[in-house]
């Protein structure tokens, strides 16, 4: 099978500093891959590169067999992004922001109508469909916002801790829409922090640390010895492991000892 | 330097450290510009505030010529510091005042233990660094003419005069806020204060352009003030009676007591703010970005008509998916963004209101005024004034406090970001302007009856065409992608002034064609092509040219 996406000598500096140190990846269609690493590990770089909203790079990706930088918006309208923080023009309603958003796609008025409907039916939140999102909770926004990146039906979907601000019955329905939508077929790089869910939804989990990759493989290749999670592991990667140690150093750094 | 009065600070109530801390950290934060999508942190801009410097100092010259034009020195300090008063009291109600109530910082300083006291005065100094910088610059000119004309005395006391000018209108400004804050429901407080901010827009317009005429009416030489009394209980007169201690004559007699409220107001008002209005600072002000949810559960309240005007409208005037999105977020926003409406709505009232002030320049009555109305091709300039509105509002189009929901725009396909600027200057021109000139174009044709017909025409042509001009050189933005700066706030208002001189230069190209139908026709086909030209251009902006543009 051919990979959905390459990722060939990635490199990326903010000035002097690399964010990116030559990251190489292939992801096969129909998968979901669990992107994790530490705080200022890469990752939100990464998936702005991905998702075309940075274009200055080092390196080859290709998506759908195509040079990302010279099929920019191709690749942009058959990739789908829900980034953190419900960042969106809230003093618009779902109805009119996902309207916006599906011309931005090209999409047909009555399609953009009848999914974002449907989707928000799903999400419990067709009743505030004519309701300005300022008034709406985090977790309403984070729905709207992942119906916004689903509207047009994207074979790859790039999720950026998707879950900040949900409720636990929001986030078994995303991990069960995480599921839904690899049974079609749609790729999916998820990036979290949520080690458990990680753990639970991907097919393989690819870990960055100070911009490269320093594990990849399934939960299975990655645990030396089956009473590992994915925290212990993450833990031991990327910091050695210590946070007994830490913690109680910064426990004793109030107390002026 | 404002820790200078460390003391009076902590009469009032403040926690030195806490408000020294504060105020280091938000002028910190100023000279740091947000690194957006796409664009790379850079340093501060100093060549746009050469500029602005010069062109303070230029509107200072301005006021200068009161100085130099009036003999009686306490008269034309009162018309100076009038002038002087009013551009800043304007630049604090339209540009600064969302810094007091700027809730950004709310979640790092309302759980730490700083006193109501401490964060309303930090605010307010805050503003008063902004303020001060554009005000050096602008009594610079008047400083030095007094210097020249009345010696070290004066001389000395003017500085002074003008630091209590500027509390003056700080104080008073933002007391009256703090006041209806007060007062207000924190949930309505901020459409409370937008339309306030609004109406007292309109009225100090009305106020300087009516009042003007009258004052104009007599010589400059020639003015008395004696013949205006009621001048006794005008601030900007008892800031000029500051000069009464120097030995300068009075010539009102009896009120050279007043001087001493130029300097009792203004720190009364401070009092009276810091120590009554800013308690409870914090819990009003964390009110008012809460939405009543509760309110919201129930059918029907604050919900937007599923409406499809717009979309019609954004079918109708736009040809690409692109432009239809820029068309619709820009509709949709525009009306119900706060800032925007308060930077923009002022100006409707402005234009009638200036337009009543060049009709009534030269006559004596009202009644005469409207009797000769028709003499003259007058509406040719008031026809061109209607591009203020547009002018201010392609202005604000980019900037928006949810600049980063902006991410969008770069995760979708848009091929050029020219077509969704297009669509967004479409739909300001859609809204604002069309109805506001069609209102406009109806009183012209009332006056001056269908032979003005070709006029309308021209000016449309014109002013959309000046308008655009501008868009191309000056707003290649995304619409809401930008956060408004507190170093752009003020320049604004002298750059302002200085793009309006450009629709009077082709205001009066259009005059000279007044009796040429021919020579109306030609230039309206210039014109045309022109317009479709620079519209072309816009809309091909690509994103090579916007972060081009970004990084100049």
């Amino acid at each position: 099978m051919e990979p959905i996406i390459t990722v060939r000598g990635l490199r990326k500096n903010y000035g002097d500093k690399a964010v990116l140190k030559d990251i190489n990846l292939d992801i096969y269609p129909g998968k979901i891959i669990g992107y994790i690493g530490p705080n200022g590990a890469g990752k939100s770089t990464t998936v702005k590169i991905l998702t075309g909203i940075i274009q200055e790079y080092e390196g080859a990706v290709t998506a759908f067999g195509k040079n990302l930088r010279e099929n920019i918006l191709e690749v942009k309208s058959r990739v789908g992004y829900i980034p953190e923080l419900a960042e969106l023009y809230d003093l618009l309603t779902p109805r009119e922001y996902l309207s916006f958003i599906g011309k931005l796609y090209h999409l047909q008025d009555g399609i953009i109508e009848e999914r974002s409907r449907k989707m928000l039916e799903s999400f419990g939140l067709a009743d505030n469909m004519d309701q300005r999102m300022d008034s709406f909770s985090k977790g309403m926004k984070q729905k709207v916002l992942i119906t916004s990146g689903l509207l047009h039906n994207p074979a790859i979907v790039i999720m950026d801790e998707p879950l900040s601000g949900l409720d636990a019955n929001a986030v078994i329905l995303v991990k069960e829409l995480l599921q839904a939508l690899k049974q079609e077929g749609k790729t999916i790089f998820y990036c979290s922090h949520m080690m458990d869910v990680v753990e639970k939804v991907s097919d393989r989990i690819v870990l960055i640390n100070d911009g490269s990759i320093v594990a990849d493989g399934t939960i299975d290749e990655l645990r030396q010895n089956n009473a590992d999670t994915l925290e212990q592991i993450f833990s031991r990667l990327t910091s050695g492991g210590n946070q007994v140690q830490k913690a109680d150093d910064l426990a004793a750094a109030m107390s002026d000892r | 330097m404002v820790m200078l009065f460390s003391a009076l600070w902590r009469s009032m109530g403040a926690d030195i450290e806490q408000l020294r801390a504060i105020l280091k950290v938000r002028l910190l934060m100023d000279d740091r510009r947000p690194a957006g999508i796409g664009r790379q942190q850079r340093k501060g801009r100093k060549r746009y505030s050469i500029v602005s410097v010069i062109i303070y100092c230029l509107m200072g010259c301005g006021y200068m010529f009161l100085l130099v034009a009036v003999k009686d020195r306490v008269l034309s300090l009162t018309l100076y510091f009038s002038a002087f008063l009013t551009i800043i009291t304007l630049m604090l109600i339209a540009d600064f005042s969302s810094v007091l109530f700027d809730s950004r910082d709310k979640y790092i300083l309302f759980p730490r233990p700083v006193n109501d006291r401490t964060l309303v005065l930090s605010r307010m100094l805050h503003i008063f660094i902004y303020l001060f910088r554009i005000v050096l610059p602008m009594s610079l000119p008047g400083w030095i003419a007094l210097g020249f004309l009345d010696g070290w005395k004066s001389c000395l006391l003017f500085p002074l005069v003008v630091l209590l000018m500027i509390g003056f209108a700080l104080f008073f400004v933002n007391g009256v806020y703090l006041l209806v804050l007060k007062v207000a429901k924190p949930e309505k407080f901020k459409d409370v204060i937008n339309y306030f901010q609004i109406a007292i827009m309109a009225l100090f317009f009305t106020c300087y352009y009516v009042l003007l005429p009258m004052i104009r009416r007599q010589q400059m030489q020639n003015l008395n003030i004696v013949d205006y009394p009621w001048v006794r209980y005008v601030p900007s007169y008892w800031l000029a009676l500051c000069w009464s201690w120097i030995g300068y004559p009075v010539a009102l007699t009896g009120t050279a007591p007043f001087s001493a409220l130029a300097v009792l107001c203004p720190l009364a008002f401070m009092y009276a703010l810091v120590r009554w209005l800013s308690p409870a600072f914090s819990r009003n002000m964390s009110g008012i970005d809460a939405v009543d949810v509760a309110e919201n559960k129930k059918p029907g309240v604050k919900r937007e008509a599923p409406g499809k005007f717009y979309l019609k409208l954004a079918y109708a005037f736009n040809r690409s998916d692109d432009e239809r999105a820029g068309f619709m977020i820009t509709w949709l926003q525009s009306s119900r963004s706060r800032a925007f409406r308060m930077k923009v709505y002022p100006t409707f009232a402005f234009i009638p209101v200036y337009f009543f002030y060049i009709l009534t320049q030269n006559h004596t009555s009202l009644t005469h005024a409207f009797l000769h109305l028709r003499d003259h091709p007058k509406h040719i300039i008031l026809l061109y004034m209607s591009s203020f509105v547009m002018i201010n509002a392609i202005n604000y189009i980019a900037i928006s406090d949810q600049y980063k929901a902006a991410w969008v725009y770069y995760a979708t396909p848009v091929e050029a970001p020219g077509k969704i600027m297009m669509g967004a200057f479409k739909a300001i021109w859609v809204k604002y302007f069309l109805p506001f000139f069609i209102l406009i174009s109806a009183f012209v044709l009332y006056i001056w009856g269908i032979a003005a017909i070709p006029d309308i025409i021209l000016a449309l042509v014109n002013v959309t065409l000046f308008v655009s001009c501008i868009a191309r050189i000056s707003q290649r933005h995304l619409p809401f992608s930008m956060m408004e700066q507190m170093k752009d706030r003020g320049s604004r208002v002298a750059k302002s002034v200085m793009v309006m001189l450009i629709p009077f230069t082709l205001g009066g190209m259009h005059y000279l064609t007044v009796d040429m139908l021919w020579l109306k026709f030609i230039f309206l086909v210039l014109s045309a092509i022109l317009l479709w030209l620079v519209a072309g251009s816009y809309s091909n902006t690509s994103w090579e040219n916007m972060i081009s543009r970004e990084a100049e």
